[in-house]
């Protein structure tokens, strides 16, 4: 469980992010976070693994606190917890196995780190991973040399392999053809089934999102503007995330 | 409008399109007072040089035809130098490896390490090579030793700085991606940054070595071993058949080198 | 057998490489691991470095703030007038002989021939240069000038090969169908593309020469060589002390001004 209290962020440079956040996510969840450029989605989710700090209030992932957590302890939370990226951000230079036996290093003792040497076990791991998002057949193959959407699943794959009870995906269908973005989504959908993994996904495609996610989160200028179900989302609603500034700006003349 | 600044053009349809003022002259009126001072200074003279260039010729004359005699003395020293110029090269690329991952600015988080490792760095770089090497004949001894020290000091400046720029300039994204799952820097850097600088790493190593081979050459002259002490002897007796031979052995192992060393970088790139 | 085991028996063995590898780095770095010789290292070394230290770090200041022509300003001043009269002269000797090295522009077996002769110059250590040269000027700086040509012509040909033969050659069809003669296509179509790059590769030599130039003092061809070598040989630390910090400081501001100049002269 996720769950934000009157959580503020602000920003080394004094631009506040977030505002009074309040947001509980129960495990298992598929949310989709919506919002203008600029709202904070990217901010809102990489508070949760600490990528940022929060500035003021409470943020508890499975009931720890998050903005107390140290050193070690910073590394073991964001062990439970998968992040994907728009640009898939792997190691270019070797293969897509390799990218996903990555996911195994934190846990190994030192001189296997500094060798780069695998076991069998996680090598088997690793590459039901890989079949688990059907590119098995890639696995030896660099990922400089896949497509868009390979790399994409190969990044799932690594955070698969890491068997995370949080997923957390910042824009991972942006740079993807409409098709492969639907597969992607649908990987999710599935992960999210199949292994009752919580997934968070920040997207700029509304269909997408009210096609596959349960639960919609707009987000408008650091504050939620909606909570509730994709199935509710009208246009009204979708206005009111994306054009309330302008609405704001006409009533207020 | 400021017309010291910029000149400008007025198009017939009223627009207006600053124009820089180009610095050309500024540079190379610069340069010619540069260059002027410095023929004051160095007593450079072309009539001397025109007249005089045949004596230029003569050491040449002399070398050849090469003393082949003097070949099979040469031997253990040009594979001396070669040793010393690898064993320096070795060391000195390992060791500059962990000194460019702290003098990192984007990998290091502690502004004051970073800053102390280059500066390090750059001292290392500045100072000459040669005298390194004299300084180590006064504490190791004249000999091989003396050369390794020196060339491994300028290995590491060297190979250092060109990684530690490759470092700065590496696509952070895997490396973020592994820090959001858990990796300390240490493992992050080892799993995503490594794998990008490695070729060009190994490359730079390859080529420092290729040239501490020409290099070490001329350490032997300070004492520092290998077949520059050998040159250095000929050339104090003034015998330049052994000169040319000295020098023409050398040519053909850095040819040698230049070439396997060329082919190795290919591949790994 | 399912599918994933088949997979991992799929996987690139590299043992076999890497093994090999390995053998050889080891075989090589033994190999020159006999060249190591510490039976001259004599307790006295330490001292000596001791003794080094402390002269480098109380450095003579009577010799770093003189300035007649024994001062370290004044040595200064002509090391630099060397390496850049060396630079420049060696940049002008380097720019025929580069041309006539791209084999995109002579026909192979003469750009072979070039290569060749390029390497020998190479290989002649800067020492034998200025032994040759002072034949011929006498020493002094003088020689010093036409060793650090010499020296820089085979960096500066070598790289200014590359950046020939990376040359855009689609400007000149472009240049030629707008009718324009041999003479216009090499002014406004390769000038402007070589000019620059030649430049900054001729400034980082000017770098390199300026820390080589300890080597001419060597043979007493000029420069802050000879009294740096003077002084080391004769134990005089405080004065090596005032020369390398001298050295050392000028050559940091050059480069650092080097470096600066070359970012602007190749972004533009
Ligand atoms: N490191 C930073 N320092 C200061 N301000 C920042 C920083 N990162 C983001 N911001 C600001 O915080 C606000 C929210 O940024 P955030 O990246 O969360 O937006 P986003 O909703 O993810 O936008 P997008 O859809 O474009 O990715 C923006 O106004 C941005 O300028
Ligand atoms: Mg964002």
């Amino acid at each position: 469980m996720i769950k934000f209290q009157n959580v503020q962020k602000k920003y080394d440079n004094g631009y506040v992010a977030l505002k009074d956040i309040n947001l509980t996510i129960d495990q298992g969840e598929y949310v989709a976070v919506i919002g203008l450029s600029g709202a904070g989605k990217s901010t809102l989710l990489r508070c949760v693994n600490r990528m940022h700090d929060i500035s003021t209030g409470s943020l508890l992932v499975n009931d720890v606190e998050v903005s107390k957590l140290k050193g070690s302890e910073i590394r073991n939370l964001r062990r439970g917890i998968g992040m994907i990226f728009q640009s898939f951000n792997l190691v270019n230079r070797i293969s897509s196995l390799k990218n996903v036996l990555v996911s195994f290093v934190p846990d190994m003792p030192m001189w296997r780190k500094v060798l780069g040497l695998y076991t069998k076990q996680q090598k088997i791991e690793a590459l039901e991973a890989l079949d688990r998002m059907n590119i098995l057949d890639k696995a030896f193959i660099r990922v400089d040399q896949l497509s868009g959407g390979q790399q994409q699943r190969v990044a799932l794959a690594r955070t698969l392999a890491q068997k995370p009870s949080i997923i957390l995906a910042d824009e991972p269908v942006a740079s993807l053809d409409p098709i492969t973005a639907k597969q992607v989504m649908t990987d999710f959908q599935r992960i999210n089934k199949e292994m009752n993994m919580t997934v968070i996904i920040n997207i700029h495609h509304v269909d997408l999102a009210l096609e596959y996610a349960t639960r919609i989160v707009g987000i408008r200028s650091g504050e939620i503007v909606y909570d509730g179900p994709a199935s509710e989302v009208t246009d009204e609603i979708l206005d009111h995330i994306y054009n309330g500034k302008l609405e704001e700006e006409l009533t207020g003349n | 409008m400021n017309m010291l600044k910029a000149k400008s053009i007025t198009l017939p349809n009223g627009k207006i399109v600053p124009f820089k003022r180009s610095k050309a002259p500024w540079i190379i009126l610069a340069l010619l007072i540069c260059f002027y001072y410095s023929v004051q200074i160095t007593g450079f003279d072309l009539q001397i040089l025109t007249k005089r260039i045949g004596q230029f010729w003569v050491i040449i004359g002399d070398m050849i035809p090469p003393n082949w005699n003097y070949l099979n003395k040469l031997w253990q020293p040009l594979f001396d130098t070669i040793k010393m110029s690898l064993l320096g090269s070795l060391l000195g690329s390992v060791f500059a490896l962990p000194l460019a991952y702290f003098a990192s600015s984007n990998i290091g988080k502690n502004q004051f390490v970073v800053t102390a490792t280059k500066f390090i760095l750059s001292l290392l770089r500045t100072l000459p090579t040669l005298v390194a090497a004299l300084i180590a004949t006064f504490i190791f001894g004249i000999g091989t030793m003396a050369g390794t020290v020196a060339i491994f000091l300028f290995t590491i400046a060297y190979v250092g700085k060109l990684l530690y720029e490759q470092i700065e300039n590496a696509d952070l994204k895997a490396f973020e991606a592994m820090q959001s799952m858990g990796h300390s820097t240490f493992s992050a850097f080892r799993y995503a940054i490594m794998p990008q600088i490695m070729p060009n790493y190994l490359s730079n190593s390859i080529f420092c070595f290729e040239g501490n081979v020409r290099y070490a050459a001329i350490l032997g002259y300070v004492g520092a071993g290998g077949i520059g002490l050998l040159l250095n002897e000929s050339l104090g007796w003034r015998n330049y058949a052994n000169v040319g031979m000295i020098l023409l052995l050398l040519a053909v192992a850095v040819f040698i080198i230049e070439n396997a060393s060329e082919y190795l970088r290919k591949k790994l790139l | 057998m399912n599918t994933v085991e088949k997979q991992l028996l799929n996987e690139p063995k590299r043992i076999v490489q890497n093994v090999i590898t390995a053998v050889i780095v080891i075989v090589f770095l033994m190999w020159s691991l006999t060249a190591v010789d510490l039976s001259n290292f004599t307790s006295n070394g330490v001292d000596i470095a001791k003794n080094i230290l402390h002269g480098i770090v109380t450095p003579n200041t009577d010799l770093l703030f003189t300035f007649n022509t024994n001062g370290v300003p004044y040595l200064l001043l002509e090391t630099m007038a060397i390496a850049f009269l060396g630079t420049i002269v060696g940049a002008i000797l380097a720019i025929p002989l580069a041309f006539l090295s791209a084999s995109n522009i002579v026909p192979k077996p003469i750009a072979f021939i070039i290569r060749l002769l390029l390497i020998f110059v190479r290989t002649i250590p800067a020492i034998v240069y200025g032994l040759m040269f002072i034949r011929v000027t006498g020493p002094g700086p003088f020689a010093g000038v036409l060793t650090m040509a010499l020296t820089s012509i085979g960096m500066l040909s070598k790289l200014f090969v590359d950046i020939i033969e990376d040359l855009e050659v689609n400007i000149l069809e472009s240049l030629e169908s707008i009718g324009c003669t041999t003479f216009e296509k090499i002014r406004y179509g390769i000038i402007p593309q070589l000019s620059a790059m030649f430049l900054s590769v001729a400034i980082y030599r000017f770098d390199m020469n300026l820390r080589d130039a300890a080597i001419l003092g060597l043979v007493g061809a000029g420069g802050i060589g000879a009294p740096l070598i003077f002084a080391m040989n004769g134990y005089k630390w405080s004065e090596v002390g005032s020369i390398l910090i001298g050295l050392m400081v000028l050559i940091l501001l050059i480069e650092f001004f080097s470096n600066k100049i070359r970012n602007k002269i190749v972004r533009g």
